[in-house]
């Protein structure tokens, strides 16, 4: 049997739709789409803090979320939320709810339930929200920790003065014009205006001893030169002695 | 013929150059002159200069291992003490005299020491022959009329010292010395025996002329 080429494309098409209907349908199905959401109502005196699409959260997952946001008569901030039916056996009436603002991350709703085993909570009753702000309890812990830095830096302030006071004197004692480090200085050049000198004198002294010990070559020069002048002139006279023959040999002996 | 006879001349004059007799040993002349100029330091004086001078004798004599003359330098050098009236020290000679005795330089030693009984007088130089007589037997009187007689300037000097060391002086004595010291420009005994008048003066309580004395020594001493 053979089916014409019009038949096959609407056939196609229908097949395809229907697929694509039924996943729809089923991630509809999966997304809650078709349960029933219970609306419960909650107060606070204030909304700061509340939005809408905020989650609620039991036990570290997520269970519901805020619907709305109104404010009654009263001045009083009422919070819609609504649960899917799923997750509403969580939500008893002796729950507590809670509005979690940690100091790092989103605002959230936390139901804390003691009692899994008590009553379903009624969609009428209105339960209070508390509320714990990581942000403020830190800022009130924080606190008497700034006015303690607060006051130490008052205090490194007065000391801060008190050092450039001191600061100002020492720059004066030891800086100014009859301070220590001019007289330091002072001393410094005369030791070595003295040094100077002493280097001349120093200078002069290995020039001496210099000039000495070229001056004692000098002298041993001329001392062997005397020798020599000496010893030829005693030769000499000797020659001279002994050619005259008028000289007698001495002889020692006592006087 | 004239440059003939001068030719001749030099010729002789040459060779009698020539034939000298020996020459003087190099250390002696040394040992001689290097005496005779300590005895002239010593005695003027100078004291500073006088040593050098004795050393470079004894080095000299040193040179030719003879202890007889080492021993006559150091009682040279004794005698020129005796002279100026000072003590000498005479552990040298000692020494020398253990090793090698020569009977007339102990004879002169003890001489100079004051012992005149064991000295035997012919051992001694010519010059004292009278005196150490004299001495022995103390005779002042004759040994006054003796010392001036001595020819020898040094040899008087050294007579009058021994006798003012050991034995009684009189002014006579001391006067001689002084005057010898004078003529021959001894300051050192000069001075020794001026000192000795004044004190002999002092002790005869003649204090004028010891109060002159001293003057002149403080003018002399300037």
């Amino acid at each position: 049997m053979s089916m014409s080429r019009e038949y096959k494309v609407g056939l196609f098409i229908v097949c395809t739709t229907a697929v694509i209907f039924i996943a729809l349908l089923y991630l509809a199905y999966e997304k809650g789409f078709f349960s029933t959401v219970h609306t419960f109502t909650l107060s606070s005196k204030t909304g700061e803090g509340f939005a809408e699409g905020m989650p609620v959260v039991f036990s570290g997952f997520n269970i519901g979320k805020v619907h709305e946001l109104e404010l009654n008569d009263k001045g009083i901030v009422l919070i819609k939320i609504k649960i899917p039916e799923r997750h509403v056996k969580w939500v008893k009436a002796d729950s507590s709810f809670v509005l979690y603002r940690p100091l790092i991350g989103a605002a959230r709703i936390l139901v804390t339930t003691d009692n899994l085993n008590s009553s379903p909570m009624p969609e009428n009753k209105v339960s209070e929200v508390e509320t714990i702000n990581d942000i403020n309890d830190a800022i009130q812990k924080v606190k008497p920790l700034l006015e303690k830095i607060t006051q130490i830096a008052e205090n490194l302030e007065r000391l801060s003065r008190k050092v450039d006071a001191m600061a100002a004197k020492t720059d004066e004692q030891v800086f100014g014009k009859e301070g220590t480090l001019p007289q330091i200085n002072k001393i410094l050049k005369d030791v070595a205006g003295k040094l100077e000198k002493l280097n001349a004198t120093v200078d002069n002294i290995n020039k001496i001893s210099k000039e000495a010990s070229e001056g004692m070559k000098d002298f041993r020069s001329l001392r062997s030169d005397i020798d020599d002048t000496v010893k030829t002139l005693n030769d000499v006279a000797r020659e001279i002695d002994a050619i005259l023959s008028k000289k007698k040999e001495p002889e020692i002996k006592v006087p | 013929m004239r440059k003939i006879l001068t030719i001749v001349a030099m010729v002789i004059f040459i060779c009698a150059c020539g034939s000298n007799s020996k020459q003087v040993p190099n250390w002696k002349d040394t040992a001689f002159r290097q005496l005779e100029n300590y005895k002239v330091n010593f005695l003027t004086g100078k004291e500073d200069a006088s040593e050098p001078h004795f050393d470079k004798a004894k080095k000299a004599i040193a040179g030719s291992n003879d202890l007889n003359l080492l021993a006559r330098i150091y009682l040279n050098k004794y005698a020129l003490h005796t002279a100026a009236l000072e003590d000498f020290e005479d552990s040298e000679f000692v020494r020398i005299n253990k090793i090698q005795p020569v009977a007339s330089n102990f004879a002169y030693y003890n001489f100079l020491k004051g012992n005149f009984t064991i000295v035997e007088d012919d051992l001694l130089p010519s010059n004292y022959n009278g005196i150490i007589k004299n001495a022995r037997n103390k005779d002042l009187a004759k040994a006054s009329q003796e010392i001036p007689s001595i020819t020898d300037p040094l040899s008087r000097l050294i007579a009058c010292g021994i006798w003012a060391k050991y034995l009684p002086y009189d002014e006579n004595i001391l006067q001689l010395a002084i005057n010898t010291s004078a003529e021959n420009g001894w300051k050192r005994p000069l001075w020794a025996y001026l000192t000795k008048l004044q004190k002999y003066y002092l002790d005869r309580q003649e204090t004028t002329k010891a109060e002159n004395i001293k003057e002149r020594l403080e003018l002399l001493k300037k």
